[in-house]
């Protein structure tokens, strides 16, 4: 056996090891440093609080009539977006939660639905989903009610009240 | 109808207070006795004469011309008019506008003007906060009033006070108005109907008897139901309190657009329907869960919304019947039920 030989074994045991050790106890390395998981909450944020914004009245074109998806969906109550896809009698079909947003903004609110890949439809979503995060994941027709959340006293996340609808805002 | 209060009636009758009881004990040995059984428990010869008298409530009407919830409020007058026997009167439970403006008010005032019997109102939020109440109060009155109807004394008050949030941040008036609208706001904190009116409510009953029959109207709710909706008001130990005197008493409220049950004491508590859209139930445990309401199906635009009428009987009991524009009662809600 060469030195050269021993040299590559030797290297090879040693890396097994610190692989084991590694899978036993964490990662070897985060896969992202603090700095870039706080941008990435931030960005999350941002999106939520348009969202919030949005889901309040902020965009004229959503509405019509001075409707808010937040005049039915008081903290996004009986949106139920943890249990889309599910079939919607409205369509006949199975649909995804954002298809049930845009009729929502169509009907209820007669307005102009939102592109369903744009950035305002996301944060539409995230704050549906920011409100429902730890509820159980149930695809399928609600017959009842869901739950909301519980969302204690205060703000559910840090965001200046926007208001409902449009109809007397200058 | 009167606006005098009767001041006759002034034997004394000792408190017996076993509703209360009956709930207490009930709840705490988790027996669900359901509503009939349980308000049964304290009937009485209260002499009163039967009448009936419906409720609208939270109407929201918005300012632009033909919009739905103008025809949904005009659908309630509608099918209280068409009500057989009629109700003496009706009582609206607050929100007739969504922003407070002049215009909403006056429209609703205007629809409301096809009832063909008296209205008693109550403000809530959505009236109140663009000018503090100003428009309201010439349109409809005092928020604060009390009168007596068949033997039945009946109180009103203005249940949605906040702590003043806008002086010191320097708020519009229309700032003010954007914060309150929302169900969810964090920032004016619990409704309340605040000292004055606990004063006038303490001075309003003092020379009633024990056995008169109270019911009393307000927007928000006088129990904690959900506080972060203001499904609540925050003094409300305070009139019940004030009200612990008497054997029997009611009390009917608006914005939480749903049927809804309670009793604490003395005090059962019924939630009205609204005629502008249904809000969902909070996530909290309910004393009396069957008188939840089926889930709206936003398919049928006027779901979950209605008016209520209630019977009262010559022994102060009460006949809630909901009167859904679609098919929104469970099959234990759709006979009524006796409070």
């Amino acid at each position: 056996m060469t030195n050269q030989k021993l040299k590559i074994e030797r290297v090879l045991v040693v890396s097994a090891v610190a692989a084991v050790l590694a899978a036993g106890s964490s990662w070897a390395r985060a896969p992202f440093t603090d700095e870039e998981l706080a941008e990435q909450k931030a960005a999350l944020v941002e999106s939520v609080a348009l969202g919030y914004d949005l889901w309040h009245g902020s965009r004229a074109d959503m509405t019509t009539n001075g409707l808010a998806c937040g005049n039915c969906h008081p903290d996004t109550a009986a949106a139920n977006p943890q249990t889309f896809p599910k079939y919607m009698t409205m369509y006949g079909k199975v649909i995804p939660f954002r298809e049930m947003v845009n009729w929502c903004i169509e009907n209820p609110q007669v307005g102009t639905r939102l592109d369903v890949n744009g950035d305002d439809m996301t944060a539409m979503e995230a704050y549906a989903f920011y409100l429902h995060r730890g509820k159980e994941i149930t695809p399928g027709l609600a017959s009842e009610q869901t739950t909301p959340i519980v969302v204690e006293y205060g703000t559910g996340f840090a965001r200046t009240p926007t208001g409902i609808g449009v109809d007397t805002k200058p | 109808m009167s606006d005098i209060v009767d001041h006759s009636r002034r034997q004394f009758l000792s408190f017996a207070g076993k509703a209360g009881l009956t709930t207490l004990v009930a709840q705490a040995v988790g027996i669900n006795l359901g509503v009939v059984d349980i308000v049964r428990a304290q009937t009485g010869k209260r002499g009163v004469e039967p009448f009936r008298f419906a409720i609208i409530s939270d109407a929201h009407l918005y300012s632009m011309p033909d919009h739905k919830f103008d025809t949904q409020l005009a659908d309630a007058v509608a099918q209280v008019n068409a009500m057989t026997p009629l109700p003496d009167f009706v009582l609206f439970g607050g929100d007739v506008a969504q922003n407070g403006t002049e215009d909403q008010l006056v429209k609703g005032k205007k629809i409301l003007s096809e009832l063909k019997m008296p209205l008693k109102i109550i403000p809530g939020e959505h009236d109140w906060y663009l000018d503090m109440g100003d428009a309201w109060r010439g349109l409809y009155g005092d928020e604060t009033w009390s009168f007596n109807h068949k033997g039945v004394h009946f109180i009103g008050l203005n249940s949605i006070l906040v702590r003043d949030f806008w002086t010191e941040t320097g708020m519009t008036p229309l700032e003010r108005m954007t914060v309150m609208e929302m169900l969810e706001s964090p920032i004016p904190g619990p409704w309340g109907v605040h000292e004055k009116q606990l004063e006038w409510l303490a001075n309003d009953v003092k020379d009633l008897a024990p056995d008169t029959p109270i019911v009393v109207f307000t927007h928000s709710p006088l129990w904690d139901y959900y506080p972060r909706w203001n499904f609540q008001t925050s003094d409300a130990p305070e009139i019940r309190e004030i009200l612990s005197k008497f054997e029997n008493v009611m009390s009917y409220h608006g914005h939480v657009h749903q049927t809804l049950f309670n009793r604490i004491g003395n005090m059962s508590s019924v939630a009205a329907l609204s005629t502008s859209w249904p809000w969902p139930y909070p996530p909290v445990e309910l004393a009396f869960p069957e008188t939840r309401m089926n889930r709206a199906d936003p398919s049928i635009a006027t779901d979950g919304m209605g008016t209520q009428v209630i019977d009262l009987s010559g022994s102060f009991e009460a006949l809630v019947q909901y009167n859904p524009f679609e098919d929104s009662l469970t099959p234990f809600m759709r006979d009524g039920f006796k409070v």
